[in-house]
């Protein structure tokens, strides 16, 4: 059985006369039915940019290579927009960051839910609408008939995720993919969202990539996580392989900046990463990490560091070997 | 809506009755209606008599009150100059102005709209930079000279239009075309703002997240979105539009509002001057009342009144 989305060798580069600029090298990742995976990463490290990457949406001006794009077995790379565009919504969706603006302030919520359906199965009003208020039901909104007439103006933005949450299920895709749900949202309305999302996908069996930079989001609600690094993915597995024994250095620096409850003391300071963030501009020649990394040597440059794949599903990017890596992340496993 | 409706109508109605005031008072000010009435070589006894028998004595709120009634009523009072009821010659100039100035808006929506979408979708391409040299001429171009450019290259050398006067439909389009070009740039200049706008923002990715086709992307979300600056300023254009209709009109030799405005200025016709100050004034609060409904419509966040 193949997997429901595949990726090889994705990148994604913005063409400038100082040097391109590749937020996106080389990233590969499978996500089968039922599954969640999550790509965590800080700021800036290319995990929004692969998922608009996987939807179509970058910019204009950005370029897209990818070795492998399937979903279901399709090939997503030489589809025009319009191929595409039938795609989008129904086999795969999208939930974004920013519920306040994410909706059209000049459409009610009906039509902006039941326009998605109706686009993709040309029925009738009627049927599209007892579709949206369904869907608006499924996502926890009370009162939905009368949802419908309202503006995204008169929602707050836990509802409004909500909305744009009913809207990516609407047509049921098999694939969904979600870039920081909650960020924007209140500390109290996140764990809401995370809690129905990952119920949503459980219920329609849906795959789902799940953008985060919160380590606490992927322990709940992972089944297999990539951790993303200055473009690259630099470690995968499943979620308790990667917290119980993280093998590349920086998920090993990221586990111990998060406080655990009972061994880290009050007033003891947490762990961070000295250094910065390489610029992403150009090749940058061996390990992306080695300018941060504790253990740094010789080898970790000048050639690029592949993927060392353990077992199968379960990598990381580093060219020492795996039981020094187990040893070295011991102290850091979550 | 209606409660915001009503509330934009009382707010047009307060303006126009202050609009009234301030020309009524400032006309009376400037000009002496008796001797404007009286005309040349009249005798102090003479202006004296008229200024009793018109009531011009009594005091100005007064006078206020009556030509307010009369007006509301729909009698703006008589021409000094031209012996006529001045809504008789309201009612025979109107339509001409009403013509070239609505013309001239239509065109220059027709022509600036699209000219901003397009410019929009591709900028900095040589459409683009066409649409910005346009708008640079049009802006720099004073409205008499463009006319008199038209009339020296359509009408004088091709011989393909008349040069002046009302007689046919022909008549018109020189004047419009004049009049519209002095607005394009604007329109053009914010519907390409706007759109470029509209066009980065997260719910237009949220619509071709969807799936939906890219004309249902470009003209129900992000059109609808960008032409609510457009709306706005659409209004104001017009009444600039009935200003310069009184270049055009003397450029063309149009006998409409501006130039019986200009006429009755020079005559120191005081019930024309006030009634044709009123009406535009009128006109222009109505398009913007119109203009405001129209942005509820397209936004309804404005709706909350």
């Amino acid at each position: 059985m193949t997997a429901l989305l595949e990726v090889d060798g994705l990148s994604v580069t913005f063409p400038a006369t100082a040097g391109d600029f590749r937020p996106v090298r080389d990233v590969s990742f499978s996500v089968d039915r039922g599954e969640t995976l999550c790509i965590v990463g800080e700021s800036g490290c290319g995990k929004s940019l692969t998922a608009l990457a996987l939807m179509g949406l970058l910019p204009k001006w950005a370029r897209r290579d990818a070795r492998r794009l399937e979903l279901q077995g399709r090939d997503l790379v030489g589809l025009t927009e319009r191929q595409l565009a039938d795609i989008r919504g129904r086999r795969m969706s999208m939930v974004f960051q920013e519920p306040m603006t994410s909706l059209n302030p000049a459409y009610t919520v009906g039509e902006q839910l039941s326009e998605t359906y109706r686009r993709h199965y040309l029925s009738r009003r009627g049927v599209a609408r007892d579709r949206a208020i369904y869907l608006l039901e499924t996502v926890g909104i009370t009162a939905a008939a009368s949802r419908l007439r309202q503006y995204p103006h008169q929602l707050s933005g836990g509802l409004r995720q909500r909305v744009m949450i009913a809207m990516a299920l609407i047509c049921e895709p098999n694939l969904i993919i979600a870039d920081e749900p909650t960020t924007a949202l209140d500390v109290t309305i996140q764990a809401q969202i995370l809690h129905l999302l990952s119920a949503l996908q459980k219920r329609f069996g849906m795959g789902m990539v799940l953008i985060t930079h919160d380590l606490g989001i992927v322990a709940r609600v992972a089944t297999r996580v990539a951790v993303m690094y200055a473009g690259q993915i630099v470690e995968t597995g499943t979620v308790d392989e990667v917290f119980a024994n993280p093998l590349h250095p920086y998920t090993q620096a990221l586990l111990r900046c998060i406080p655990v409850p009972g061994r880290v003391k009050r007033g003891e300071h947490l762990g961070s990463i000295p250094g910065a963030v390489p610029t992403l501009m150009g090749d940058l020649g061996g390990c992306h990490f080695r300018n941060r990394c504790a253990y740094a040597h010789a080898a970790c440059a000048p050639d690029p560091i592949l993927m060392n794949e353990v077992t199968p599903g379960r990598g990381y990017r580093c060219v020492v070997p795996a039981a020094i890596c187990a040893a070295r992340g011991h102290g850091a496993a979550a | 809506m209606p409660a915001y409706a009503a509330k934009r109508f009382a707010v047009a109605l307060l303006v126009l009755f202050v609009v009234s005031v301030l020309t009524f008072t400032f006309t009376n000010v400037a000009v002496d209606p008796a001797i404007a009435i009286a005309g040349e070589g009249a005798t102090d006894a003479q202006i004296e008599r008229l200024r009793r028998e018109y009531g011009f004595d009594r005091p100005l709120y007064v006078q206020y009150g009556e030509w307010l009634s009369g007006t509301l009523a729909g009698d703006f009072g008589t021409s000094i100059r031209q012996r006529r009821p001045v809504l008789t010659m309201l009612a025979e100039k109107f339509p001409v102005t009403a013509t070239v100035g609505g013309l001239a808006l239509i065109l220059a929506f027709v022509v600036a709209v699209p000219l901003g979408m397009v410019a929009a979708l591709r900028p900095n391409s040589w459409i683009d930079r066409f649409a910005l040299g346009f708008a640079v001429v049009g802006m720099a171009m004073p409205t008499f000279w463009f006319g008199l450019v038209l009339i020296i290259v359509f009408g004088v050398t091709l011989h393909w239009l008349p040069v002046s006067g009302t007689g046919t439909a022909a008549h018109f389009v020189m004047p419009s075309i004049a009049l519209s070009y002095y607005s394009i740039p604007i329109i053009m200049r914010l519907t390409r703002a706007g759109m470029i706008d509209v066009m980065a923002s997260d719910y237009i990715r949220t619509a071709r997240a969807k799936g939906l086709l890219p004309r249902t992307v470009l003209f129900k979300h992000a059109l609808r979105n960008a032409v609510i600056p457009v709306v706005a300023v659409a209004a104001v254009q017009f009444g600039h539009l009935l200003a310069g209709s009184v270049v055009v009109e003397s450029v063309f030799a149009l006998h409409g509002i501006g130039y019986m405005a200009w006429e009755a200025l020079h005559a120191a016709d005081l019930p024309v001057i006030q009634a044709v100050v009123v009406v535009l004034a009128g006109f222009y609060i109505l398009l913007v009342f119109l203009s405001d409904l129209l942005n509820a419509f397209l936004d309804p966040r404005i709706r909350i009144a």
